[in-house]
């Protein structure tokens, strides 16, 4: 759980980043500010091509031409990420830093035993006996799930879920202080997907690191993250506790957004979903990148200024013209 | 939402429906179980939901329905004709317009070099639905518009890159509803779709059900949007059909162990993430040694020694709804 007194791991200032196509600029992240704690899970929800990824990979500083970061800061800690010599970056990346994609488990060395993959990852690392990180690598094995006889298995030997977590454990071998997950159980089933994330979780309550956690799947962010982000078209548009904007969604795009995916909780409803689709986003719509699918739009006031990312008590960030002014009133 | 069907002959009907696949070298090889004594019926303008783990069978059963696959053992049932005791291809034929197809990955069912006429234009020939080109012009607009590609003028003339993963699906299912079937088998279509969209397709389904009176068989691997779309749901388990029960009494109240897994592992937002619940664990099967037992037998917490020597056949429960587990044999202990 996040302890607020906490500096930020992570903190986020105003980025930008842009993709140079024959087309145009496509605007994919546009003044995005956001803090990781340590310890904390923060979620980033939205629909695909909204940028989370390309958030996250500003992070890792992964991303290349055609992708430019246009403005902004990424402080880790005290230092800026974007300004980092190669020297520091690669410091960075090695010690603080891991990253669990979607297609990880395909990324797995087909020709080398899990436990091995491990070992070398801790041997390249920190100067450490084979038999001592031959030990340790058991144990990562035993704290993601799997059974330590499988140490000596190769990649194909184990089922999808397996791999993953293998993947997961390659992950906590550098102990980082930062994992970043982007969709990391999506290919996966619910029950192995329940079983890896609650693995997840209590590695954290265990080790101690802060995740940035990336899914579509809006319950299970939800269901795992301390704070969510909610981003629309390249945009913050809400972000707070998780349980809070859950049962309380203030952004009329969050709304629709929760009452867009079914549910086996509670009574059966009939959904409305969001009418529409995403934005083209080498012009993004003027005012709130929203207001050509918002039913509530203020004619005159959405389609010409843009709402900006303002606390609403609490800690709620809301970007929207109307709960600004109702905020205003009360 | 269950219509009363009782005593209506179902448009289509599994029963006793197996399929077992060779795999491996003529020595080193095995016989993978894929499914298992398959029995269900389908009724018009009905939706009866599959739901599973990951190669607990299900896209075998929409394969030997689509008459892909020819089943090892068992019968399929159309209209109460045994279909496959039917030959030659004008029976092949009619029956694959009736029973159509839309499958999960909007991505590579298009050919990328035509456009989105051209897929649903070729269903309308081969199975001579149209008249002449004016005929066809005016289906294939008919059939953009009732799917939500509008303008359809304009959609008809897309090629599959300049469409998102939605609207690929709805030529997809737009596709399917040119040979005016009957009966949609639909393989996860929306599971690799985002929220919103996904929403969308299952709104669309429901509205085919509701204003043609098509069936659908709709195969997911999500309990959520089983409930949402279907009116009937069975739980498929290492080939098994576990469960048969109306989707609202087996989401309220599951009775067997693994539909009741199944749901304690689906994400529930209002409650956060417990590290310490114990009720999701174990790993499926490998179906190339399966016993003779019920298969969920060592992930279940209620198994006792009749589960190891033998299947059990269905029970069946209160209001037609069944499941195959020990626990729910007569004499058995109730839980
Ligand atoms: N053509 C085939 N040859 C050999 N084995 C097969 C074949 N098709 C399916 N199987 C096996 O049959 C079992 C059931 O597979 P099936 O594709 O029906 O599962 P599924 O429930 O649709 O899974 P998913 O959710 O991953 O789509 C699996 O063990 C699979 O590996
Ligand atoms: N290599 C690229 N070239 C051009 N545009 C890109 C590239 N990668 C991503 N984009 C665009 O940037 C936006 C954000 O993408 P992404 O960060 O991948 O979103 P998400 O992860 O939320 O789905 C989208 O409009 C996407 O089309
Ligand atoms: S700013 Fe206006 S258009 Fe945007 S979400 Fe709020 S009300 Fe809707
Ligand atoms: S038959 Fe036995 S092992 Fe199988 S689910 Fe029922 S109690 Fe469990
Ligand atoms: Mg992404
Ligand atoms: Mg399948």
């Amino acid at each position: 759980m996040k302890a607020p007194e906490n500096k930020p791991l992570i903190q986020i200032q105003e980025l930008n980043v842009e993709y140079r196509s024959a087309r145009g600029a496509v605007r994919a992240v546009e003044n995005v500010s956001f803090e990781l704690f340590p310890n904390e899970v923060f979620g980033l929800a939205g629909e695909s091509g909204c940028g989370k990824t390309t958030v996250a990979n500003a992070i890792t500083r992964l991303l290349k031409p055609p992708a430019f970061i246009t403005g902004g800061r990424i402080m880790f800690r005290d230092i800026d990420i974007l300004r980092m010599s190669q020297e520091e970056l690669r410091a960075f990346r090695w010690d603080q830093l891991s990253i669990v994609f979607q297609s990880a488990m395909n990324a797995l060395n087909p020709v080398l035993t899990i436990g091995n993959q491990i070992i070398d990852a801790m041997q390249a690392h920190q100067s450490i006996s084979y038999e001592q990180a031959r030990g340790h690598a058991k144990q990562l094995l035993r704290a993601v799930g799997i059974d330590v006889q499988r140490v000596d298995s190769y990649p194909h030997q184990l089922s999808g879920g397996m791999r993953q977590r293998a993947v997961i454990a390659i992950a906590l071998a550098l102990n980082p202080e930062l994992i970043i997950m982007d969709e990391p159980t999506t290919a996966l089933d619910v029950v192995v997907q329940k079983q890896i994330l609650q693995e997840i979780k209590s590695l954290r309550d265990q080790f101690g690191f802060s995740i940035l956690f990336i899914t579509h799947d809006l319950s299970l962010l939800v269901e795992i993250s301390d704070r969510i982000g909610i981003m629309y078209a390249g945009k913050f548009v809400e972000a707070g506790p998780s349980q809070e904007i859950f049962s309380d969604p203030k952004h009329p795009y969050t709304d629709r957004l929760m009452n867009s995916f079914p549910t086996v909780h509670g009574p059966r409803r009939e959904l409305l979903g969001i009418p529409g689709a995403p934005p083209d986003l080498i012009e993004p719509p003027a005012g709130c990148r929203f207001h050509p699918r918002c039913e509530l739009a203020i004619e005159g006031e959405c389609d010409r200024i843009i709402p900006p990312l303002i606390r609403i008590g609490g800690a709620r960030d809301v970007a929207c013209h109307l709960v600004n002014e109702a905020e205003a009133v009360t | 939402m269950n219509r009363g069907n009782n005593g209506k002959q179902p448009i289509l009907e599994a029963r006793n429906l197996s399929k077992e696949f060779h795999t491996g070298g003529a020595f080193s090889g095995g016989t993978v179980k894929a499914v298992q004594g398959a029995s269900f019926k389908l009724h018009r303008g009905h939706v009866v939901a599959l739901v599973g783990e990951s190669g607990s069978g299900k896209s075998t059963i929409v394969r030997m329905l689509a008459r892909l696959y020819e089943p090892t053992g068992g019968d399929i049932l159309y209209e109460g004709e045994n279909v496959l005791e039917e030959r030659g291809r004008r029976a092949l034929l009619d029956y694959r317009s009736k029973v159509q197809m839309v499958f999960q990955d909007p991505f590579s069912s298009l050919n990328p070099v035509h456009r989105a006429s051209h897929a649903v234009q070729r269903p309308l020939k081969i199975y001579a639905k149209t008249r002449g080109r004016q005929d066809l012009r005016r289906k294939l607009i008919e059939l953009f518009e009732l799917v939500s590609l509008t303008p359809a003028e304009e959609f008809v003339e897309k090629y599959p890159h300049q469409l998102s993963g939605g609207q690929r699906q709805r030529i997809a299912i737009a596709r399917a509803l040119a040979a005016e079937p009957e009966v949609i088998l639909a393989d996860e279509p929306v599971s690799m779709l985002d929220v919103s969209i996904r929403l969308g397709i299952l709104n669309l389904m429901a509205e085919l059900r509701e204003k043609q009176g098509i069936g659908f068989l709709y195969v997911t691997h999500d309990l959520a949007s089983a409930r949402y779309f279907s009116d009937e749901i069975l739980v498929m388990y290492a080939g098994f059909i576990v469960e048969q029960a109306t989707s609202e009494e087996l989401i309220s109240n599951p009775k067997h162990p693994y539909t009741q897994m199944l749901l304690a592992a689906v994400p529930d937002p209002s409650r956060g993430l417990k590290t310490e619940d114990t009720d999701v664990q174990g790993e499926i099967p490998d179906l190339t040694d399966l016993g003779s037992g019920c298969p969920f037998a060592p992930r279940c917490k209620h198994v006792m020694d009749a589960c190891h020597e033998a299947m059990p056949e269905p029970s069946p429960l209160e209001d037609g709804r069944w499941v195959r587990c020990y626990l729910y044999e007569e004499g058995a202990p109730v839980v």
